[in-house]
């Protein structure tokens, strides 16, 4: 009776130890990661990935901040700093490099550094998250610019097929723009960017400045880097702008602009990324359009294919608490089924090449326009230097500007002005200490 | 053993200073507490707003990139450079018309309105409350829907101007009109609060001062100008004052107007507080930004103080 009763309070006590270490080990199980993004449209994809991870971890939960991406981009440097930021974030590579320089994001683990080099991404990808001969983060989206045509429009042209060139973007569109009796556009030919906030202007410019030969910046073989518009190519990507606004009259400051102006029937070209196919499908299902490579700048066999890649990352912040659940978690989430959820919820393409697009393209062909590019494309893409944002966001400021001057029909006023943008250009990278000579 | 007369001869200073230490303690205990009582307030005062104003001037001196750990020391260099940016010049250029503009109309506009709300009428409280509710509506739903009024295809201004045969106005995409309309839509915004203010000020000048004047035989207007204006310089130098203050720090309208892809070209609505905001945190140049937020507070506190020499010692010959 007695061994029996000292028996039990043995188990007893063997019991309450095993209860303690199973409630602790249960608790550290327990993460709760938190993740920003600077992509609303990409929130419910964030949650139904999180809660389907948390199928397979049980104790893991997901909390979602999201904010629009200017917003996002500051909220993030204000907080990664001083430790407050999120443990997930999708991020730019305009910013991540800041990060990446302040020790702020770690080189990545050997199996997430495996999966950036599996040969799932493209090439200009692996290059991009490259820095140094290490790799850091993951690519999230793969954001190419295409042309979106609206074929009902073109048929009452009387044209057939998307502009190669734009030289027939600026033909075509003298035939698409339209006016009322009191000579008001109520129809763009293509709708540009003409004005608005940030460095939008300046990338959009940069879709005609590359495909013409130029580009915002160039690095020399010592590293450094200098701007490479004041020539040909920057005069003449400017010289298409003015001349769609004040020369043939195509496009209007005036007049609606952007996805909303592509929506709604108010242009009819658009130069954008997958994004805008999302919109059409929630707010005008039966727009007639489809979506047509990024054109050359001159005849067709004269000029390569050119469009930028704007590749977001998915980073795992170096401060924080949780980096194992972090980087496992930013596996699932990169995963090929992953990345065509992402897609079809948000209508972003995602940042693997590697995936089957089939299912998608029978259900939606449009995406056909940004999922396989012609073979001759060439991607270029943003140069990952801290003064990046500066740098086109202070010539996107001078554009808009010269887009309504009458002067700039001259050509000396227009070389002038490129002239003196370009030297703005050097003088940003002098102050960061990153200017080279040609 | 001290004799009694010794004994109080040597504790009469000691009693006299007991005594004033104790007048003292009780002369302070009122004082004391008070400052007692408002220590914590003045601690989260000087926390959140002494601190870093102190260390935005700090920030000034150095290249500070908020994420960057280099932050060398600089000297003025910061403030060298600002005049030779366009952006800050073009940006203190609007925001100087800007603050001009809104200050003068606003007080051009409410002070008439407050004297003619100010006498009794029926209806005097309804509009009163009509002309003050836009005060009240916050600023950003507000702005938005003064973008919308402002559009150009479909803003209800245009097709106003439409029904009368005008042609259609580019409110915020011209250049050399968009700073005026947000101007505009300031001054609808302010205009409930100046008046508010000068009417308390018109309702507590003594009946007796216009009565006098009538007597001696004044007009309405030399009423105004000689009894009326002058009693009402102290309310006139706050709402001045303050208007100043909010219209150099405007930045919620613009940044909501300048949204998207249909704004005005260029600089036409770069404001300083923008100018501030883009520096430090689209290009992450903290120093450069406290530098010319150090600028903007000179600016301010400059024109405070002019705005006070030139209606305060008006007010001390008056009265």
């Amino acid at each position: 009776m007695r061994s029996k009763l000292k028996l039990g309070r043995r188990d007893a006590l063997t019991l309450a130890a095993g209860a303690t270490l199973a409630a602790t080990a249960v608790a550290s199980a327990d993460v709760a990661l938190s993740c920003w993004t600077g992509y609303p449209e990409l929130v419910s994809w964030y949650k139904e990935r999180g809660d389907a991870y948390a199928k397979d971890h049980p104790g893991f939960s997901l909390n979602v901040l999201s904010t629009t991406l200017r917003e996002h981009e500051q909220k993030l440097a204000a907080a990664m700093p001083t430790g407050t930021g999120p443990d997930l974030f999708d991020v730019g590579l305009i910013l991540s490099v800041n990060f990446i320089e302040a020790g702020l994001i770690k080189p990545n683990p050997p199996d997430i550094d495996k999966q950036i080099k599996s040969g799932a991404y493209a090439k200009v990808s692996l290059d991009q998250f490259t820095v140094d001969g290490k790799t850091y983060g993951l690519p999230i989206l793969f954001s190419t610019p295409a042309l979106f045509w609206n074929k009902a429009y073109f048929r009452e042209a009387g044209l057939t097929q998307a502009p190669q060139t734009f030289v027939e973007v600026m033909d075509y569109a003298k035939k698409l723009v339209k006016f009322d009796n009191t000579g008001k556009m109520t129809r763009s030919g293509i709708s540009l960017r003409l004005s608005g906030q940030g460095s939008g202007i300046g990338e959009k410019w940069r879709f005609l400045l590359e495909p013409a030969g130029g580009s915002l910046i160039a690095a020399t073989p010592s590293g450094k880097w200098h701007q490479n518009y004041d020539n040909e190519a920057g005069r003449a990507a400017t010289k298409f702008y003015i001349d769609a606004v004040q020369v043939h009259r195509v496009d209007d400051p005036k007049i609606l602009h952007d996805a909303d102006a592509f929506v709604s029937g108010t242009t009819a070209m658009l130069l954008r990324e997958a994004w805008v196919i999302g919109e059409i499908q929630q707010k005008a299902p039966n727009l007639e359009y489809d979506v047509a490579p990024m054109p050359r700048w001159t005849a067709a066999a004269a000029g390569p294919h050119k469009t930028l890649v704007g590749q977001d990352g998915l980073y795992v912040s170096a401060k924080s608490k949780n980096q194992q659940a972090a980087y496992d978690f930013m596996k699932f989430l990169t995963t090929a089924e992953s990345t065509v959820l992402l897609t079809q919820k948000s209508g972003w393409v995602g940042g693997r090449t590697d995936v089957d697009w089939s299912p998608l393209l029978k259900q939606i062909p449009q995406y056909a326009g940004f999922v396989n590019p012609p073979r001759d494309m060439q991607f270029y893409v943003d140069p990952a230097i801290s003064p990046w944002n500066e740098i086109e966001t202070k010539i996107a400021n001078q554009l808009t500007t010269a887009y309504v001057d009458p002067n700039m029909e001259d050509p000396q006023k227009l070389a002038d002005f490129i002239h003196k943008c370009a030297m703005d250009t050097d003088q940003i990278l002098k102050d960061a200490d990153m200017y080279g000579p040609a | 053993m001290p004799s009694a007369a010794t004994l109080s001869v040597g504790r009469a200073p000691a009693r006299s200073i007991g005594i004033r230490l104790r007048r003292i303690r009780h002369r302070l205990r009122i004082p004391l507490f008070c400052y007692i009582a408002l220590l914590p307030v003045l601690a989260l005062f000087l926390y959140v707003r002494i601190i870093p104003i102190g260390f935005g001037f700090v920030l000034s001196l150095y290249r500070w990139n908020m994420i960057s750990p280099r932050k060398p020391f600089v000297g003025l260099a910061n403030y060298i450079q600002l005049f030779g940016d366009e952006n800050f010049i073009a940006a203190l250029k609007n925001t100087t018309i800007y603050s001009f503009a809104t200050v003068i109309l606003t007080t051009i506009l409410a002070l008439p309105l407050a004297v003619f709300l100010s006498r009794q009428s029926r209806l005097s409280p309804f509009y009163q409350t009509i002309y003050f509710l836009p005060v009240i509506t916050p600023l950003i739903p507000m702005s938005i829907a003064w973008k919308w009024i402002y559009d150009y295809n479909y803003g209800v201004l245009n097709y106003l101007l439409s029904l009368v045969g005008l042609p259609a106005v580019p409110w915020l995409t011209d250049p050399s009109i968009a700073l005026w309309a947000v101007i505009l839509m300031t001054v609808w915004k302010q205009l409930g609060y100046a008046m508010v203010l000068y009417l308390v000020g018109l309702r507590n000048i003594p009946q007796e001062y216009t009565e006098a004047a009538s007597i001696d035989g004044a007009t309405d207007t030399q009423r105004f100008w000689r009894v009326t204006l002058p009693l009402l310089r102290p309310i006139l130098l706050y709402v001045l004052v303050t208007s100043s203050i909010s219209s150099f720090n405007v930045f919620a309208q613009v940044y909501v107007m300048t949204v998207g892809s249909q704004t005005a070209p260029g600089n036409a609505l770069r404001v300083l507080v923008y100018d501030i905001y883009t520096n430090a945190f689209q290009f992450l140049h903290m120093g450069y930004a406290s530098a010319e937020a150090v600028m903007l507070t000179m600016i301010v506190l400059g024109l405070t103080l002019i705005q006070f020499r030139a209606v305060r010692t008006d007010t001390a010959k008056e009265t």
